[in-house]
């Protein structure tokens, strides 16, 4: 009797402990996370790089006063209990969290918050996170060296700071980046580059510069309970092909995905289940320079082009299905993209017309900047090329390497460019770039102007009532959808693949390769080297 | 015996790439660049598309043709230039001596020293990518082993009875070396130049893999081998046939001018670096 | 001999000077700048501010006889300058990745002598035979593969279809990593070196004085042991000498292909964000190897050899 009493116990205990490991997140284990953006990390000082690549470790060795919320698009207080945001909106008092440690054991205080800020704020660092900065009062007089220290920076006791913004607003969306990340007050600067020190849940092992970067669990990380894992190695892999393979042979967990792997993998049974999509805030465009062309200075000519590119057989045939097809200049994330506009149809027919209308019936001729990137770079040019040519219009590719692409386009030295730019989070930043007063080195790279368009969005950015801004910015949107300044072309999906034994991935639209590596897990299925 | 094989299998070679692109308009069904059509793409071969089509539905056979032109171009154009370069310099330097001389020699060792293809690579960047790029930076630096022979040659030839005779007759310096010195070593430079056209073609081929090839849509196989390496498991056909193409045709050129060393000058040693 | 190798060493500083002023030059002119080249990849907005500030932290917006006097005058001390893109002295970053370069280096060497010279020599043996046919076939062949499709087929057959080897990367620095990246890279000195052996073994088997061994009566082996061996290894000797110098140079591909963390894709990486300090300290450094390791070649021949000193 007592035997099968307790046969039936442990048979129970062991469906429990079955059910605890399919839905219950298992502590332990290496993740083997790839790094695509790049053969190399140029820094362990994450404050020097405004690039993804470098927020791969960021993301695991540093926390930024916000953080974005993948689930809700949004950003979110991350080193703060709670904020007191004062009646005209400008001042955020912030009640830091008091259990958070830096890796040296050093608690985080209000200085280290004023410590981060004013190194990223002096000019002569020629720091990116800067910029994101100078929504905070007192950051350009002290980045000049005007004031010895910011002016809209408080500390009214170690566990509350006091942020003055310029002028009301969220100041989340800037205070979440990457390259604001706090870093302690304790340790010297220099040392960030060699041996990095955060409030991450994971502190800096090693560095094989080329190779990978390795983390371990940081055992006093302030989230409870997290991080799940041990070690996660970051390896630097920005071959597709190479990218492809390792996935394959199961020595990476996951993969970012080109268009040729996206449809191969889909089609295969094995890999096809594993794959993380969402679409991301780029918008993939061929911008028309006003300056340098004379047919591009005709709404009708440049609404021609639009009606006159099969796009969603690009779309399909060369992209693979791994983007979604652009209305305009806000992309499906956005919280003023309009869900009723339509794109652009394909009618050739169409096109003639209007460019005979406009004058162009002969066609003309224009060339588009154009990198190697094989979903918003030369071979789109190469695609689109005997599809205008059915129109009478002659486009050329004219490539250039990447790094030449972005001084080429800011000084205005194109006749079209093709680029993929970010449109995301906040419509209002995003719509500015055609706003005529924005200089083309900014982002009005198509030194696009419109005095009706500046009225709409000179109206929203003054509007405080939030929906009436998003009904204006909606507006905004659509009216450069009429006006065509550029082709619309589609927005990045994402998509990344990963092993079955991988949980917790976030569908980040912001950048799906940026993963919260303290949520993620392997269960027990994962071959011994990652247990 | 062997002598004959090179000379005739590399010519052989030789001559196929050079007819399939001067035949490249009659040949190919379809046109290089506006023959795509998306709605072929990726299709493996077939009795419509020899060779398969690629990711923007054009004829893989037909591009390989065309891409004939651009390789021949490529080897040709930036040979001629190399060889120019170091002709001019190299029989200078040997005939006059003195500090040119010198000069020649240290220029020698300084291009010699930098690996053609980090120099290549440099000027392609100061140049951007693009077919004249790439010839004027293929046709800078490989100059510094036909300078050699052509400095050398000219050391031995000077001695020769006839330019010794041209001179009494009060010949000038550069009639002298064009007319007499240039035509005795017209040998060794061809066999350099044939051998060059290989390398070059396989320079180009690695400037496109690092991002710095012939501009599209321009058919170069180099440039098709490197859009075809995210493929080369789902459409092999787009990644093999490019690459087939350059292997034999490099091979052809390399065969071509050790069959023309051997025929020219059976005590002649491989000084290819 | 000393003096010999004084005049040797001494005869690469010019050169190395004369370099260093052409990749100046050259990276002067070139277009784009890595203030720029951040915002590239449109994931960030450009931020002329941000442009403005690096472009004065790194002294771009000096006149350029002003650079390049800086440039000289570092190059004389020594220093390589700071890296724009890590900030981090050059040197230190070549230092960490000019092991890996060599490591894939010498392990393409070893590759090409062990298989290239006992099939030169072979071959040398019985001209004519299908081995020699077979060999001089291949080593042609070797001579006209581009690299990097070379490299992608192993990569794919080895990695990917048998999965016998990792596929990329310099993982812990094991052994099997370094075996594809390394195969493909010694391909061409494998077929460089099997010609000349064998064209090196042929002329010493066709001189006087072997000939006059074999009048002697001395037997096959002891006359190659004895004579061509020791002669041809001259010969041999320069080939390895001159193609080991020349490899981190032509490392290039295969590094970028394999992610190879080496010198050659630091290069390459460079030249494309436009961290041009970083370029110039790696082209100079690639240089300085080539010409040191020609004149150790240079050096030992006289040593073996010393009638060489005269010339």
């Amino acid at each position: 009797m007592f035997k099968t009493l307790s046969l039936a116990a442990v048979l129970s205990l062991g469906t429990a402990t079955l059910a605890w490991s399919a839905d219950e997140p298992r502590h332990g284990g290496t993740f083997n996370f790839t790094a695509p953006y790049g053969s190399a990390f140029s820094t362990l000082d994450t404050h020097s790089s405004p690039n993804i690549q470098e927020q791969f470790l960021t993301f695991a060795i540093h926390r930024s006063l916000y953080s974005w919320d993948s689930n809700a698009n949004k950003p979110v207080l991350e080193l703060a209990d709670s904020v007191d945001v004062s009646d005209d909106g400008t001042t955020y008092t912030y009640h830091l969290k008091k259990n958070a440690v830096f890796h040296n054991g050093k608690p985080l205080t209000a200085d280290d918050f004023i410590f981060t800020y004013e190194r990223l704020a002096t000019a002569s660092n020629a720091l990116s996170g800067a910029s994101y900065l100078s929504i905070i009062k007192g950051v350009e007089e002290f980045g000049s060296g005007a004031a010895t220290e910011i002016a809209g920076l408080k500390k009214i006791d170690d566990n509350t700071l006091e942020v003055t913004l310029n002028a009301a607003g969220n100041p989340g969306f800037n205070l979440m980046e990457a390259t604001t990340a706090i870093y302690p007050s304790d340790v010297p600067l220099e040392q960030q580059a060699i041996n990095p020190v955060g409030l991450g849940a994971f502190k800096f092992k090693e560095h094989i510069p080329g190779s990978q970067i390795v983390v371990e669990r940081f055992d006093d990380y302030y989230e409870e309970g997290r991080p799940y894992l041990d070690r996660v190695n970051i390896i630097v892999m920005a071959e597709g092909s190479a990218r492809d393979v390792a996935f394959r042979n199961k020595e990476i967990d996951v993969s970012i995905l080109g268009p040729v792997q996206y449809s191969a993998y889909q089609a295969d049974p094995e890999l096809k289940d594993n794959l993380l999509e969402v679409a991301e805030t780029f918008t993939r465009n061929i911008g028309f320079s006003q300056t340098q062309v004379e047919a591009f200075k005709d709404k009708r000519v440049r609404q021609a082009i639009n009606y006159a590119i099969n796009s969603d057989l690009i779309i399909e045939r060369l992209v693979k299905g791994k983007a979604v097809r652009a209305t305009s200049w806000l992309p499906l994330g956005s919280p003023a993209f309009d869900s009723e506009a339509k794109p652009y149809p394909y009618d050739p027919e169409k096109a003639k017309e209007l460019l005979k209308e406009a004058g162009y019936e002969d066609g003309f001729e224009f060339e588009v900047t154009a990198t190697p990137n094989e979903s918003w770079g030369v071979p789109i040019v190469e695609a689109i090329l005997p599809m205008l040519a059915e129109v009478g219009v002659t486009v050329r590719p004219r490539p250039i390497e990447s790094a030449a692409l972005g001084s080429t386009v800011q000084s205005g030295n194109f006749q079209a460019y093709i680029w993929s730019n970010l449109t995301g989070p906040d419509p209002l930043t995003v719509m500015r770039c055609f706003w005529s007063q924005t200089p083309q080195s900014a982002c009005n790279y198509t030194a696009y102007s419109n005095p009706e368009y500046d009225k709409i969005y000179e109206a929203a950015r003054a509007e405080r009532d939030p929906d009436k801004q998003l009904e204006l910015l909606k507006q905004a949107n659509n009216f450069i959808q009429e006006e065509a300044p550029i082709w619309f072309f589609n927005y990045n999906k994402a998509v990344m693949a990963h092993q079955p034994w991988v949980h917790g991935l976030v569908p980040n639209a912001t950048e799906l390769a940026l993963q919260p590596y303290d949520d993620i897990w392997i269960d027990d299925t994962a071959p011994e080297s990652r247990k | 015996m062997r002598l004959g094989f090179n000379l005739l299998f590399g010519g052989f070679l030789t001559a196929v790439v050079i007819l399939a692109g001067a035949l490249a308009p009659w040949l190919a069904p379809f046109d290089p660049v506006l023959g795509a059509n998306l709605m072929n793409a990726e299709l493996p071969p077939d009795s419509e598309f020899w060779f398969g089509t690629d990711s923007q539905g054009r004829d893989v056979y037909s591009r390989i043709l065309y891409g004939a032109q651009i390789s021949l171009t490529v080897g040709i154009v930036s040979q001629v230039i190399n060889s120019v370069i170091g002709v001019t310099l190299g029989m200078t330097a040997g005939y006059w001596g003195g500090w040119w001389d010198d000069l020649v020699n240290g220029l020698t060792n300084v291009m010699l020293a930098i690996p053609s293809l980090i120099f290549a690579l440099a000027v392609m960047a100061v140049l951007g990518p693009g077919l004249v790029s790439l010839l004027i930076a293929l046709g800078l630096t490989n100059w510094s082993w036909t300078c050699r022979i052509a400095r050398s040659s000219t050391l031995s030839l000077k001695s020769q009875g006839y330019v010794l005779a041209a001179q009494s007759l009060g010949y000038s310096d550069l009639r002298i070396m064009f007319t007499q010195i240039l035509p005795n070593m017209m040998g060794p430079i061809l066999v350099m130049a044939t051998l060059g056209m290989g390398s070059a073609v396989l320079s180009e081929a690695a400037l496109s893999f690092l991002g710095l090839g012939i501009q599209p849509p321009f058919p170069s196989w180099g440039s098709m081998l490197t859009d075809a390496r995210e493929m080369i498991q789902l459409a092999p056909w787009v990644a093999i046939f490019p690459g087939l193409a350059i292997f034999l045709s490099v091979l052809g050129f390399n065969l071509l001018g050790d069959g023309l060393r051997d025929s020219l000058d059976p005590h002649m040693r491989t000084r290819k670096a | 001999m000393l003096r010999f190798a004084l005049r040797r060493i001494l005869q690469i500083i010019p050169t190395v000077i004369v370099v260093a002023l052409l990749i100046f030059v050259i990276f002067s002119v070139v277009p784009g700048s890595f203030a720029a080249s951040l915002f590239s990849d449109g994931r960030t907005n450009a931020d002329p501010q941000l442009i403005a500030r690096i472009t004065a932290q790194f002294g771009l917006d000096k006149p350029l006889h002003e650079r390049f006097f800086t440039y000289i005058w570092d190059l004389a001390r020594f220093d390589l300058g700071t890296s724009f893109r890590t900030r981090l002295p050059v040197i230190q970053m070549i230092n960490e990745r000019m092991w890996a370069s060599l490591e894939l280096a010498t392990a393409a060497m070893v590759f090409a002598i062990v298989i290239g010279v006992p099939l030169g020599f072979l071959a040398a043996l019985r001209p004519g035979s299908v081995l020699d046919t077979v060999t001089m076939i291949g080593a042609v062949s070797g001579l006209s593969l581009p690299q990097f499709w070379l490299g992608l087929l192993m990569m794919l057959l080895f990695a990917l279809h048998l999965n016998w080897l990792p596929s990329f990367g310099y993982g812990d620095g094991s052994f099997r990593n370094l075996i594809l990246p390394a195969m493909a890279l010694g391909v061409t000195p494998l077929a460089l070196l099997a010609r000349t052996t064998r064209a090196g073994v042929l002329d010493v088997m066709n001189s006087d004085f072997i000939r006059t061994a074999h009048a002697k009566g001395m037997s096959e082996t002891a006359v190659v042991r004895r004579h061509v061996a020791r002669n041809a290894l001259v010969l041999i000797i320069t080939t390895v000498g001159l193609q080991f110098g020349s490899l981190i140079g032509q490392a290039v591909v295969i590094e970028k292909l394999f992610a190879w963390p080496g010198i050659g894709s630091l290069l390459v990486d460079s030249v494309a964000i436009r961290d041009i300090p970083v370029v110039q300290g790696t082209i100079l450094v690639i240089v300085l190897w080539f010409l040191v390791i020609n004149t150790l070649v240079d050096l030992l021949y006289a040593a073996i050899d010393p009638r060489i000193k005269q010339e």
